[in-house]
């Protein structure tokens, strides 16, 4: 039995335990989730996250905005309550009256905001932060950290084009809580072109093909694929496809259940056009289009193959690209400015001695990884190295510098690199992961955080390009005897009159390892030194005087390393098919999964079983039935983008351009000191910026990259306006069309008769005969202009050439790749 | 294919990130050309004071102390040869071998008190002419490249044109823009060094050559077109080879037209203006770029070089450099003016630093950007002004100290467009045009 008295007593205590505070209402949100008690960081900063109000445009962003700073993306649940609760004097919650809390008036526009209006005040978006506050504005700290983030269903897959799915989403925490976010969470789409997802989770497929939508949540990133099959007609029956390798069955595995046929097998003209371009960068000849039409012999294509990957210019071309990969970024070696294009040629000889060995892929990202400029040498031995390539420059000789063990021009640049970029940069190039948002704050599509940033890169901690400590006083001497034999030369040239065109020598330095490194980079909560540690992988166990990048290098070939064999594997698909299978090729992220990780998967496998033997890999693509599909679709296929079902008609690299356009008009390009010799093809150019105006121009057009940051991005791939305008009008070109003693000139001294004359120009420019329809139109042409008299002048039939050569060159046909 | 692209900002931003997209085939290009040529014209902001720029580039960094921002009362190390003299603007005076643009300083400003950090010639041409400050991670378009991008010209006209490379290249790229707004480079010489004749002035890339003719073009397009439709039927949902053909289409529109050839047909004008410009290339090049401009071209880059003075910067000033510029620079702002273009048309004279006050010992000055100063006039800017100023001996800014992000930025105020403008880089990263830049409100008139 109660008395008065103790009613008074339990009600007092049931005032001070709970605020005096309505009795919790239910929110409903739109997925159907019915909250009581809603949590801060479940459901609050799930919210404000989804709406974006923590992106860096807005609140996220360092200075916040409006005076409202919150974490970026949300990482920091205690500060984002301060801010929101306490600061400024509570005002931005009212537990009296919710409705006047300044964040419901800023956020549905009552109050003015920057951010204009982000939901109403019938919202369920209002409903929920109105609970919260109407409950206190309670937070429990890590309440809401998750643990996983459970998609249902895993993966999408519709049985044709125009059905819709939703998604559930069940995040689990780690204090062993779940439950369903699905209105909380992000949806985003890979390919808005295949399906459509909206931002409550339901997926639209709209055209056949397949591809990824990415949810997250408070940080957590799933990807979920989505399959859309082609719609078949009654009666399809999807036909067999001979395989040549697990290429094919991985790849023909998966268009099967898209119901997509892949094209027929390309034609000879196609194939050899197609994996000479690839391989060599290099149009074939018209004799070698005919001999290879003629060959008989039912092995022929993996012949040429053969013949194409053992090719000089094959690893050239595969050189161009590691000095893309490694950044050879001619402005930004070691001065002096005249010495720098011949700096950047020994990268590239460096890679294309390699390439041309077939030296196992692990064995050159030593090379590169691992480099200093000593290796073994003494200071003598190394003084002497350097003057002995010093001396080649300028005498304009080939180096010896590919005989070197290591690339230590990689570290050789002129301007100070921090340890951040050599993290990003390594990143990019040996594991195909982009960490540069990390610097800053958690990658909000990847799981990297800046404690993972700064631990990888505090691996490069110690590498110096300098005067190292212990030889400062051998240096100084070394250096003055240095300049003064320079000075005493320039004297003595000048003495007698002479011009001093002799190559300037700078102080020397070298790449080497800091026995007293600067302290390493740290933690960003409590500043203490991060120990060094490979990304996703261990912390690198370093005996002192060990270099770490061996440590780095070791976990990196290691058969159970997600990225580096992958990553590769990855990069060498890319170039055969335009598109990676993690696209693109140097963004592996959670965000970013492969089109077909089986196929990825077995073409890792392969490489590492093969002791990352590259030559054998790309033998293995190029035989594929894959690489051999014609790029002609059919009615199953036309909408595909990533899943290899046909060639796909792409553009070339601007080196590959330039020596192309060479090709087919028999010229050839004059390159400055120490670049190139003169006749050298582009792509056997280290430089990244040469001297010739014409090449320079066209590279800047079709966008050769300058290597300055860290990205297969970089290398502009977009067809662009200027292009069109360059193969119509360029004056280099159109005086290269008209020159006395190019291939056309040589062609028309061949073949006095003028079908024959075209042929040779269709075989030389596009790799194939001309069709009667195109023979017809040039005939009219011809006939209108020039028909072919016995009076004819010679001059008036090179105009008709001139004309036709010039129609060759500017055909879609001709520009791209396919 | 839509070439999925992780930003760090989130879904929110999808349009953003569509249209900013320029080049990945996310969109059928056409499509982008379709949406790029809309956005142009819903974007003719309505705080569009000016709609295109001309910018006098003097590359090599220019001895402001000796031009713009004079410090008579400085010791004889510092102070240098030249005297101040009276301008047109109340209380404004420039160097005595600027007399001619003492005459129209009533139309100009000078930002006297600008300053960075970089005295090394590359990095600083850099954030001169992008307007943020340059790092390893990312190349920053230049202010022509972000002008083609958010405004572009009409039909047939190349909205970025530049007398020549910036250093070679270094300046004046499209950098994360990609190839496609990159300037249009001018070849050739302008007439017979007497500021008469013909010129041979041409547009790189978009004006046949020599002995090519309009006929010819048309013919050989015919011929194309039979050689072509095998391959284009071949695969008619190609967004690459629907995206060449507009771009071919476009491409013979802009050959046919003969609007920016024209531009350098520098015998139309008269003798008296030919003369007034200077005989120079530089001068002769400003009256192109005023016609150019004319044309509807949006931004014209135009090199005076030879300003890195590091031996007799009087000598070099007095008789070559000053008379130079002051004759052109003075020449365009009053053309301008008289022509009534001066409202709408910017004119930037600037350098990537000043020079060190303190005379070295072969009497020329050095590097020095921790202050300088440059010259802007005509489309929104305040007329008959000096902004900011230096310490006494022009070591460094006193009052309103300004950054190049901060002119950048106010430029594009006057061109109407938000400086805060995010575009997405080819990673899908949106970068704002410039991070750091503030709109001067002094500056703008």
């Amino acid at each position: 039995m109660c008395t008065k008295s103790t009613l008074i007593i339990l009600s007092a205590c049931l005032l001070v335990c709970f605020p005096p505070i309505s009795l919790a209402a239910e929110v409903q949100l739109p997925q159907g989730e019915k909250l009581t008690s809603i949590d801060f960081e479940r459901h609050i900063m799930g919210l404000l996250g989804r709406m974006g109000c923590a992106s860096g445009s807005c609140h996220g962003s360092f200075q916040g905005k409006g005076g409202l700073t919150l974490s970026l993306f949300g990482y920091d649940p205690a500060k984002d309550y301060q801010a929101l609760v306490r600061d400024q004097n509570g005002r931005r919650v009212d537990f009296a009256n919710p409705d006047n809390s300044l964040l419901l008036l800023k956020a549905t526009g009552q109050s003015p905001h920057g951010g204009l209006t982000r939901f109403g005040k019938s919202s369920w978006q209002y409903q929920l932060i109105r609970e919260w506050i109407a409950q206190g504005a309670p937070w429990k700290a890590g309440s809401g950290s998750v643990q996983t983030l459970q998609i249902t269903p895993a993966e999408c897959v519709f049985d044709k084009p125009g059905g819709r799915l939703s998604l559930q989403v069940t995040a689990h925490y780690a204090n062993g809580a779940s439950e369903n976010v699905t209105s909380l969470c992000e949806f985003r789409t890979n390919d808005d072109a295949v399906a459509d997802v909206s931002n409550l989770g339901v997926v639209h497929a709209l055209r056949p093909g397949d591809t990824a939508v990415v949810v997250s949540y408070r940080g957590s990133v799933v990807p979920v694929r989505v399959l859309v099959p082609t719609e078949t007609k009654a009666g399809f029956v999807y036909p067999t496809i001979p395989e040549v390798n697990y290429i094919d069955r991985e790849v023909f595995a998966k268009l099967k259940r898209l119901n997509m046929v892949p094209s027929d097998l390309a034609s000879d003209e196609e194939f050899l056009r197609r994996v000479s371009l690839d391989t060599i960068g290099k149009l074939p000849t018209a004799e070698e289009v005919r001999r290879f039409l003629g060959d008989p012999s039912p092995d022929k294509r993996e012949k040429k193959i053969d013949e194409l990957l053992n090719h000089p210019l094959h690893a050239a071309l595969w050189a161009t690209k590691f000095c893309d990969i490694t950044g050879n970024n001619t402005d930004a070696l070691e001065n002096p400015l005249q010495r720098k294009p011949h700096q950047s040629q020994m990268w590239h000889d460096w890679f294309r001695k390699r390439l041309a060995e077939n030296m196992p892929y692990d064995q050159l990202v030593h090379g590169v990884l691992t480099a200093t400029s000593r290796e073994d040498r003494s200071l003598e031995e190394y003084v002497k190295h350097v003057e002995k390539y010093e001396e080649a420059q300028e005498k304009g000789q080939v180096t010896d510098y590919a005989e070197r063990k290591t690339l230590d021009l990689f570290w050789r640049r002129q301007q100070r690199v921090t340890v951040e970029e050599w993290g990003e940069k390594t990143a990019a190039a040996f594991l195909g992961v982009r960490l540069e948002c990390a610097q800053c704050h958690k990658h909000p599509f990847d799981r990297w955080t800046q404690e993972d940033y700064r631990a990888y890169a505090n691996i490069f901690n110690a590498v110096a390009f300098a005067v190292p400590p212990r030889d400062q006083k051998q240096y100084r001497q070394i250096n003055e005897e240095r300049a003064k034999r320079s000075q005493n030369r320039a004297n003595e040239l000048r003495r007698m009159g002479q011009q001093v065109t002799f190559l300037p020598v700078v102080p020397l330095r070298e790449v080497f390892l800091h026995p007293n490194p600067p302290r390493p980079l740290t933690h960003p909560d409590t500043g203490k030194p991060l120990p060094a540690k490979t990304l996703g992988g261990p912390e690198l166990k370093v005996a002192s005087g060990e270099d770490p990048r061996e440590a780095l290098w070791k976990w990196m070939r290691e058969p159970s390393n997600p990225f580096f064999a992958r990553s590769f594997v990855n990069r060498v698909w890319g170039h055969y098919f335009s598109v990676g299978i993690v696209h693109p090729v140097d963004d592996f992220s959670l965000a970013n999964p492969p089109s077909n990780e089986k196929l990825l998967d077995a073409l890792a496998t392969d490489f590492i079983q093969s002791g990352f033997d590259i030559r054998k890999l790309e033998k293995t693509i190029l035989l594929s039935r894959t690489y051999q599909l014609s790029s002609t679709p059919n009615e199953t296929n036309k909408f595909d983008r990533n899943n290899y079902s046909r060639c796909y008609i792409r553009p070339l690299m601007a080196e590959v351009v330039v020596d192309m356009l060479n090709d087919a008009l028999g010229a050839t390009e004059k390159w400055g000191p120490g670049e190139g010799r003169e006749g050298a093809r582009a792509i056997e150019i280290g430089a990244s910026r040469v001297q010739n105006a014409g090449v320079n121009h066209l590279f800047r057009v079709f966008g050769r990259p300058p290597r300055a940051a860290a990205c297969d991005c970089e290398r502009a791939m977009d067809p662009a306006l200027p292009q069109k305008l360059f193969l119509m009008a360029d004056p280099t070109l159109q005086q290269k069309l008209r020159a006395p003693n190019g291939l056309l000139a040589s062609i028309l001294k061949n073949k006095k008769n003028d079908l024959e004359a075209l042929s040779e120009l269709f075989l030389s420019t596009l790799g194939r005969e001309p069709t009667e329809q195109e023979k017809q139109a040039f005939v009219q042409f011809r006939d209108r202009k020039a028909p072919e008299t016995p009076g004819r002048s010679a001059a008036d039939r090179r105009a008709v050439f001139n004309d036709t050569l010039w129609a060759l060159l500017n055909t879609t046909e001709f520009i791209f790749n396919h | 294919m839509t070439v999925r692209k992780t930003d760090c900002e989130g879904f929110h931003r999808r349009d953003v990130l569509k249209f900013g997209a320029a080049g990945l085939f996310g969109l059928g290009l056409p499509e982008l050309l379709r949406l790029e040529a809309q956005a142009a014209r819903d974007g003719t902001a309505r705080n569009r004071k000016a709609n295109a720029v001309i910018m006098l580039w003097l590359g090599g960094g220019p001895a402001t102390i000796d031009m713009w921002d004079l410090k008579p009362e400085a010791p004889e190390g510092i102070r240098g040869e030249f005297k101040p003299i009276a301008t047109k603007a109340e209380g404004v005076q420039i160097c005595e071998h600027l007399p001619k643009t003492a005459q129209v300083m009533n139309h100009a400003l000078l930002v006297r008190s600008l300053h960075h950090t970089i005295p090394s010639h590359g990095p600083a041409t850099v954030f001169m002419t992008t307007g943020n400050k340059p790092t390893p991670a990312l190349q920053y378009p230049a202010l022509g490249s972000l002008v083609s991008k958010l405004m572009p010209a009409k039909p047939g006209v190349p909205p970025y044109v530049s007398f020549g490379e910036i250093r070679g290249g270094v300046g004046g790229a499209a950098g994360y823009l990609g190839t496609a707004y990159n300037p249009f480079i001018v070849e050739g010489s302008a007439g017979n060094g007497r500021g008469k004749g013909g010129t041979t002035l041409r547009v790189r890339g978009i004006q046949l050559p020599n002995g090519f003719t309009l006929d010819e073009l048309n013919d050989r397009e015919g011929l194309l077109r039979g050689f072509d439709r095998t391959f284009k039927a071949i695969d008619k949902s190609a967004d690459i080879v629907d995206g060449f053909d507009a771009f071919h289409k476009q491409a013979l529109e802009i050959l046919r037209s003969d609007r920016t050839k024209k531009a350098f047909h520098l015998e139309e004008e008269s003798t008296a203006t030919r003369e007034r410009y200077g005989s120079t290339t530089f001068g002769q090049g400003a009256l192109a770029a005023r016609r150019l401009v004319e044309a509807g071209v949006r931004f014209v880059t135009l090199t005076l070089g030879g300003w890195d003075t590091h031996q007799k910067t009087f000598e070099r000033c007095k008789t070559n450099l000053l008379p130079t510029l002051d004759t052109t620079l003075s020449a365009l702002i009053e053309d301008l003016q008289q022509r009534g273009m001066l409202d709408s048309t910017i004119v930037y004279c600037a350098g990537e630093f000043g020079r060190t006050p303190k005379v070295n010992k072969n009497v020329g000055r050095d590097h020095w950007a921790r202050s300088m100063a440059v010259l802007l006039a005509g489309g929104g800017f305040r007329k008959g002004y000096a902004h900011g100023t230096t310490d006494a001996h022009g070591m460094a800014p006193e009052i309103d100290p300004v950054t190049p992000d901060d002119v950048s930025a106010t430029i594009f105020h006057n061109l109407g467009i938000d400086p805060h403008t995010e575009l997405m880089t080819s990673t899908g990263r949106p970068i704002a045009l410039f991070r750091e830049g503030k709109v001067i409100s002094k500056l703008l008139a």
